[in-house]
């Protein structure tokens, strides 16, 4: 959240008119993160981070180290998806770039970029899991005495590990085995809930993503050109705010089928209407100011001040709706798993709230409970930066309080 | 509105509000009470037209033939009568007329009108009780039993005509008398192409024509031998001619309420039901057969598993249908178990679940195409597994696709494959499978990886279970198996397409089942059942003949002789047989397992046996 | 004023047209299209049978034609203006003019949309106008007694709870709320299913007392049933529009006229209730009119956990089986209804607030 914030540059020019937009973010920061709220709800949002970066660390049916017949090896390791090296390499290259205090943000944001460019090709040309999983492997193995030495990942369960050796655990309550309890498929519900971390983080911010950057362009485009366009433009943002996003989403995923990326993309072109509207505003008030006017009369095309310089002042206000998108965001894919159009096999906390009614009628309180708190927490966390960060921008508020 | 807004104003506003609610909610009442008082008046209207009618047939001198029921139809001929059970039920000493049996139905119900909804079975649930038929079958027997008809028809020499005899002084329950002229029009009425019933239409286009022969005779002729023509002639559910004739096809397409019968029950007012009323029906009183127990027949709709559990548990209805994971839970409630009843039954109707493997996809014969493949997935398919599992037992290994309760179809000696993942590996190896790349997944000779796609209906947890444990027990075989929930339209549209690799769905079964539409290669082409493309010239023959024998010991031996040779192919793995199960309120007695589930609810229509004792009686009183 | 009503009214064809291409684009392009074949929909057919069931719809609905066609056959057959059997509508003996517009018939429920549109709409709008009020009140309460207790624990607190409530998931509230209140595994005090008791034909309106024994009555049945799902559908909103009351009342404390009321001599609390509190409403006011659309998103989810069978399950059932003219006539309803709430927030801006003008 913190490096989003920096997306107005540095070298925004600093008029008469404009408002002090640096010094305004930095402040609203500051504000937001004093807050303890908001400090809470990033903390939170690390943590939901951390597992989704770890998961296959913490929770997996695959020893890390084990030891057959005299040689060690890592299954663990070796059933590392392209996707987990990718996610791993790319959190140790934020970590480290984030160490060096050297570079200029804009430069650290190409680095970054130059190693998720670099890495993604090779993990998928070098990352060869196999292709299949037998997930009692090892736990077989163990029962026939052949493991010598193994260490296990904190829980020792994979998200997709149905436990077909010991069709007993099936549907059990919270207990030591199984801190959270497991699922109706036999499935253990605290190892797939730090699985299902991965689609909480990114359906929020690729759909949020996808939003913000639609919204710049059309509101951008809108205010630019005004006219024709503006009107045109208007009518779209008005044809997709008539329609409930929730309507259009179950109509799409339900016409389109169960995808992930699908619905990440649909829940971005349902709801970038906001930003658009916002953008389209700005560009119309400032034009008519007098820095840009006189920006103009020095000689500088208008294109060149719309878009060199009055959008990034008016992106920075665009965090607020950004971080409260990516928690209807979560919440969108919730919904939509919840009334069965969500992914099947992969970990989602909204498929696995679907499970807590229904399965022979009955209410399951783990299943029905834990998820849920899930989403929750990350929504509150999202909502309460938001929330936060409003005020710090709000200068309004400044005023009276 | 700004600025002047008080707090008088509010209070003014609110009590306006207040006012006009309440004056709309006595409204809605006074609705309420309209409604009832209607139907109260219906009813006396229609007793005093009856009266009516009693005194001129009085007057007249001539004998009422529907008072006492039974009686006239004359045919107490023992097996031959239509009401032996419910005859049975009323010599039991605690045997009493009244109260309500209330059914649900577990979805809504979109039309009652016959024939539009051909293919809804709780539509049919109903309307079975509405209509009649000429011939019914007995469910413990099986045997055709004449209801409309006053005894079985006299067939000729070739099978081609049927001659029915009808029952005289049957009246539907306007009281119009039921004549010829009402077989002859729903025929016609069903071959009307302006009536929105395809589906029928083109089951009964091998009856050449309907015919009748003064009031009480009626003539069907066959174009074609046909092993189940009993059930097409007898069992076509009778329309009341000067009812239906009232409306044009048009209309009656978009009716959703209109059904009236010759039946035990009936709607109160056969026209006016909307789709999201109740369903609620209440005796007919000019019954023409045995009084029917219940007083009334009330379905309701509840869809929510839960919602059903919990108005069972509170009486607001008489049945659940459990899944196998309710059930146990259920039977667990030891106060529940002892004030109800409750039935875990086999019957052919509830048919089997398969897998189907595709054996040519984009016109290319895929993994699936070697019958030793196909043998090798039955065999890593833990059957009795899914069934203890997954089930609770509440299911058997399916034997092929002749349910063993139904007629022997089944060869005797065939037992279905036990789980063998040796053997499976084993033939895999012949056909040249075997992980060549460290990959986990064994590879063809001609290096392709031994994977598929499954494809299978969405939003079905215990179907989800099954094909969760399918997915692992493959990859221990090396064999990937990717996952492809669909809705259920689009899964029908790719089996259409022959779009897939394998995928598992369930047929429902009958008493002798027909392999013609599902096993024959001529249903390969045009979007036929046989959506595996299954092929095999000897089947094709076996069943085409079986299909022209009426003789029924020489039928039986060509259909053990095709479960023989499906069980050699393995165009399906065939997975499961569910049993139905299913909770009862304690009060309703002499309900009894028959060879087609219970003895009256399910979509085979009979007399009512059931009854409540005076004493338990609940409802209606 | 009038001039940009009647613009705005003469955007609204643009703008539905768009609503409902999109929405008919979707499923056109879809993987399963929206062809004949899905109406065949149990399998289980002859081939013969299935052919012939399928030309009888691709004859009733045109679904074998190109798309454009189908569209702008279905535009046709809902627009008040087109083409038209002579002999009806008006002028009577021409093929084109006014007629009765008809939104079409359900593929997979065989009934005409409108009729049920009609049975679930108002189930609908019950649930709304019945939270609608109760969202007001409980909002403009915590929201004026956040700001008057501003900066103090009263404010933090309340605008944090607030905050939390709006971000329970409705999902888990209903479940939690089910499975805790409603199932009998726990405890069992609210129904779960629907809006009326099976009992309730034939109950008394009010409640009574029969043979001593309570009868509860059809209207307090209803209410009883009620509960959840209002609570469901309205504890979201609290947040928004308190924290919209809580600034509204802080901007009006800052104002001039305020301060002229305090220096007049009048009471604090005269001042807080009569002066600052009329004013502070009008935003809370102007937004009314547009919080029906996101009503209508809870109600979906609401309306699927609770099983009652108002607009948003119809949506949902409508989408999942696949069904043409439904989610059509789901979307241009809908899609009206959200466009006439937003023009008439902007007219109630215009009446609360005379400075806005749109000309």
């Amino acid at each position: 959240m913190v490096d989003d914030m920096a997306l107005a540059p540095a070298d925004a020019p600093v008029q008469a008119d404009a408002p002090p937009t640096r010094g305004l973010v930095a402040q609203a920061i500051r504000d937001t993160l004093s807050g303890a709220g908001a400090k809470a709800g990033l903390v939170w949002i690390c943590v939901v981070g951390f597992c989704a970066v770890f998961a296959p660390f913490l929770a997996n049916s695959y020893p890390l180290a084990v030891k057959i017949g005299g040689h060690w090896s890592s299954p663990l390791l070796r059933h590392l998806t392209p996707v987990d090296v990718i996610l791993l390499v790319m959190f140790f290259a934020c970590v480290i770039l984030a160490l060096i205090r050297r570079l200029t943000f804009a430069r650290k944001l190409a680095i970054g970029g130059i190693v998720l460019v670099v890495i993604t090709p090779l993990a998928y040309l070098f990352v060869r899991p196999p292709s299949l999983d037998v997930f009692e492997e090892y736990r077989d193995l163990a029962k026939q005495g052949k493991i010598e030495a193994a260490i296990y990942a904190p829980i020792p369960y994979s998200a997709n590990d149905r436990m077909r050796d010991q069709p007993e655990d099936r549907l059990s309550p919270p207990n030591r085995r199984h801190l959270l309890g497991t699922e109706d498929t036999g499935g253990d519900l605290l190892s797939r809930m730090i699985h299902a971390c991965r689609i909480a983080m990114s359906i929020g911010f690729i759909s949020t993503g996808i939003a913000v950057v639609i919204g710049i362009v059309v509101g951008g485009v809108m205010g630019y050109f005004v006219g024709a366009i503006d009107l045109f433009g208007m009518r779209l943002i008005e044809i997709f705010e008539a329609i409930p996003t929730l309507f259009l989403l179950i109509a799409i995923v339900a016409f389109f089928g169960r995808n992930l990326y699908i619905m990440m993309a649909i829940i971005g072109l349902t709801t970038w209407t906001g930003d658009a509207r916002f953008i389209r505003g700005e560009f119309l008030r400032l034009r008519n100011q007098d820095f840009v006017h006189a920006a103009v009369a020095a000689g500088l095309p208008v294109r060149s001040v719309l878009f060199r310089h009055i959008l990034p002042n008016g992106i920075s206000p665009l965090i607020v709706s950004a971080s409260f998108g990516i928690a209807s965001a979560i919440l969108y894919e919730s919904t939509l798993s919840f009334l069965g159009l969500g992914l099947v096999d992969e970990p989602s906390w909204g498929q696995m709230l679907e499970q807590s009614l229904g399965v022979g009628g009955t209410f399951i309180w783990w299943i029905a409970f834990f998820p849920g708190l899930a989403i929750f927490l990350t929504v509150f966390a999202y909502n309460l930066i938001g929330e936060s960060l409003r005020d710090a921008l709000d200068p309004r508020l400044h005023g009276i309080e | 509105m700004g600025n002047r807004f008080g707090v008088k104003d509010f209070l003014l506003l609110a009590l306006l509000v207040v006012l006009i609610v309440s004056v709309w909610l006595s409204m809605a009442q006074r609705d309420r009470e309209w409604k009832v008082l209607e139907s109260i008046r219906d009813q006396g209207d229609s007793q005093s037209h009856d009266l009516a009618a009693i005194r001129r047939a009085l007057a007249g001198g001539i004998r009422l033939s529907n008072a006492g029921g039974s009686a006239t139809s004359g045919s107490a001929e023992g097996k031959e009568d239509p009401f032996k059970y419910v005859k049975e039920a009323e010599a039991q000493p605690d045997y009493a007329s009244g109260d309500w049996f209330i059914d649900n139905l577990h979805t809504k119900v979109g039309d009652l009108t016959p024939l539009l909804a051909s293919n809804d079975l709780y539509s049919q649930i109903i309307q079975g009780r509405v209509l009649e038929s000429l011939v019914y079958q007995d469910p413990n027997t099986l045997e055709y039993v004449p209801l409309l008809a006053r005894s079985l028809p006299q067939i000729s020499r070739d099978g081609l005509t049927f001659t029915f005899q009808l029952r005289q002084g049957i009246t539907f329950s306007d009281g119009v008398p039921f004549t010829a002229d009402d077989v002859v029009f729903t025929f016609n009425w069903i071959m009307n192409p302006a009536v929105e019933a395809p589906r029928d239409r083109a089951y009964f286009q091998k009856i050449a024509s309907v015919t009748k022969n003064g009031d009480d005779e009626v003539v069907f002729k066959f174009k074609e031998p046909y092993f189940l023509s009993m059930d097409l002639a007898g069992g076509m559910q009778i329309l009341p001619k000067h009812f239906y004739e009232k409306y044009t096809p048009q209309q009656f397409n978009t009716n959703p309420g209109l059904l009236m019968g010759t039946g035990p029950y009936m709607l109160r007012d056969p026209a006016s039901w909307r789709p999201g009323d109740r369903v609620e029906l209440v005796r007919n009183d000019r019954y023409w057969g045995e009084t029917p127990p219940f007083s009334r027949i009330v379905y309701e709709q509840v869809e929510q598993d839960a919602a059903a559990l919990t108005m069972f548990k509170n009486g607001d209805v008489d049945t659940f249908i459990a899944q196998p994971e309710q059930y146990e839970l259920l039977l667990k409630d030891a106060q529940l178990v002892k004030r109800t009843q409750h039935f875990a039954l086999d019957t052919p109707l509830s048919g089997y679940s398969f897998i189907g493997w595709n054996e040519k996809r984009n016109g290319k014969p895929t993994l699936f195409a070697d019958k030793r493949a196909r043998l090798a997935m039955t065999l890593l398919t833990d059957r009795e597994r899914i069934c203890k599992e997954v089930l609770l037992g509440y299911a058997t290994v399916a034997n092929g696709p002749f349910s063993p309760l139904g007629k022997p179809q089944t060869a005797p000696d065939l037992k279905p494959y036990a789980y063998d993942p040796a053997r499976a590996k084993q033939l895999l190896k012949e056909l040249g499978y075997q992980d060549r790349n460290g990959s986990g997944v064994v590879q063809g000779p001609d290096g392709r990886p031994f994977e598929f796609t499954f494809t299978y209906p969405a939003k079905d947890e215990t179907l989800q279970r099954i094909v969760l444990f399918l997915r692992d027990s493959y990859a221990a075989a090396g064999i990937k198996m990717n996952l492809d929930p669909v809705d259920f339209p689009i899964l029908i549209q790719r089996l259409n397409n022959r779009d897939f690799d394998a995928t598992t769905l369930a047929w429902s079964g009958e008493v002798e089942d027909d392999l013609y539409q599902i096993f024959h290669s001529s249903q390969i082409g045009d979007q036929g059942d046989d959506f595996v493309s299954y092929a095999n010239p000897e089947l094709d023959k076996l069943i085409e003949e079986a299909r022209r024998t009426v003789d029924e010991p020489k039928r039986m031996k060509m259909w053990q002789r095709c479960s023989e040779i499906l069980h050699e192919d393995q165009p399906y793995t065939f997975l499961t047989r569910r049993k139905s199960l299913s909770f009862m309120a304690g009060r309703i007695k002499n309900v009894h397992p028959s060879k087609v589930g219970l003895n009256f609810v399910g979509r085979w229509n009979m007399p009512c046996p059931w009854y409540v004792p005076k004493e338990l009686q609940k409802w209606g009183k | 004023m009038t001039t940009y009503i009647i613009r705005r009214l003469l955007l609204f064809f643009p703008t539905l047209l768009g609503i409902t291409i999109v929405v008919f684009a979707v499923m056109a392009l879809s993987p399963g299209g929206v062809g004949a074949s899905l109406l065949t929909r149990e399998g289980g057919m002859d081939p013969r049978v299935r052919k012939e069931v399928e030309a009888y719809y691709n004859k009733r609905y045109g679904l074998d034609k190109p798309l454009p066609v189908q569209y702008l056959r279905w535009l046709n057959e809902v627009s008040p203006v087109g083409t038209k059997e002579a002999g009806t509508g008006f002028p009577q003996a021409w093929g084109f003019g006014f007629k009765m517009p008809d939104l079409g018939e359900s593929l997979v429920r065989h009934r005409p949309v409108i009729d049920l549109m009609k049975e679930s709409l108002p189930i609908t709008l019950l649930l709304n106008f019945i939270s609608i009020p109760l969202v007001y009140l409980i909002a403009i309460v915590t929201g004026i007694t956040a700001a008057k207790h501003r900066g103090k624990i009263a404010d933090v607190g309340l605008g944090s709870v607030l905050l939390a409530m709006w971000s329970v998931p409705q999902i888990w509230a209903g479940v939690l709320l089910i499975g805790f209140l409603g199932s009998n595994q726990y405890l069992k005090i609210f129904p779960v299913n629907g809006l009326h008791d099976v009992q309730s034909d034939g109950m008394t309106f009010l409640p009574h007392i029969i043979h001593g024994a309570f009868e509860r009555g059809w209207l307090l049945d209803s209410l009883w049933h009620l509960v959840l799902p209002v609570f469901c559908l309205s504890y979201v909103s609290f947040a928004f529009l308190s924290k919209l009351q809580r600034s509204s009342m802080l901007e009006n404390i800052g104002l001039d006229y305020v301060r002229t009321a305090r220096s007049k001599g009048l009471g604090e609390k005269t001042v807080l209730y009569q002066h600052v509190f009329r004013n502070s409403l009008i935003p809370l006011i102007t937004i009314s009119a547009s919080i029906l659309p996101s009503l209508l998103s809870g109600a979906v989810i609401v309306e699927s956990i609770f099983g009652i069978n108002g607009m948003g399950k119809l949506i949902v059932d409508g989408a999942l089986a696949h069904d043409r003219e439904l989610v059509l006539s789901d979307a241009l309803v809908i899609g009206g209804l959200g466009l006439i709430s937003y023009l008439l927030a902007d007219i109630c801006y215009v009446i609360a607030d005379p400075r806005v003008s749109y000309d």
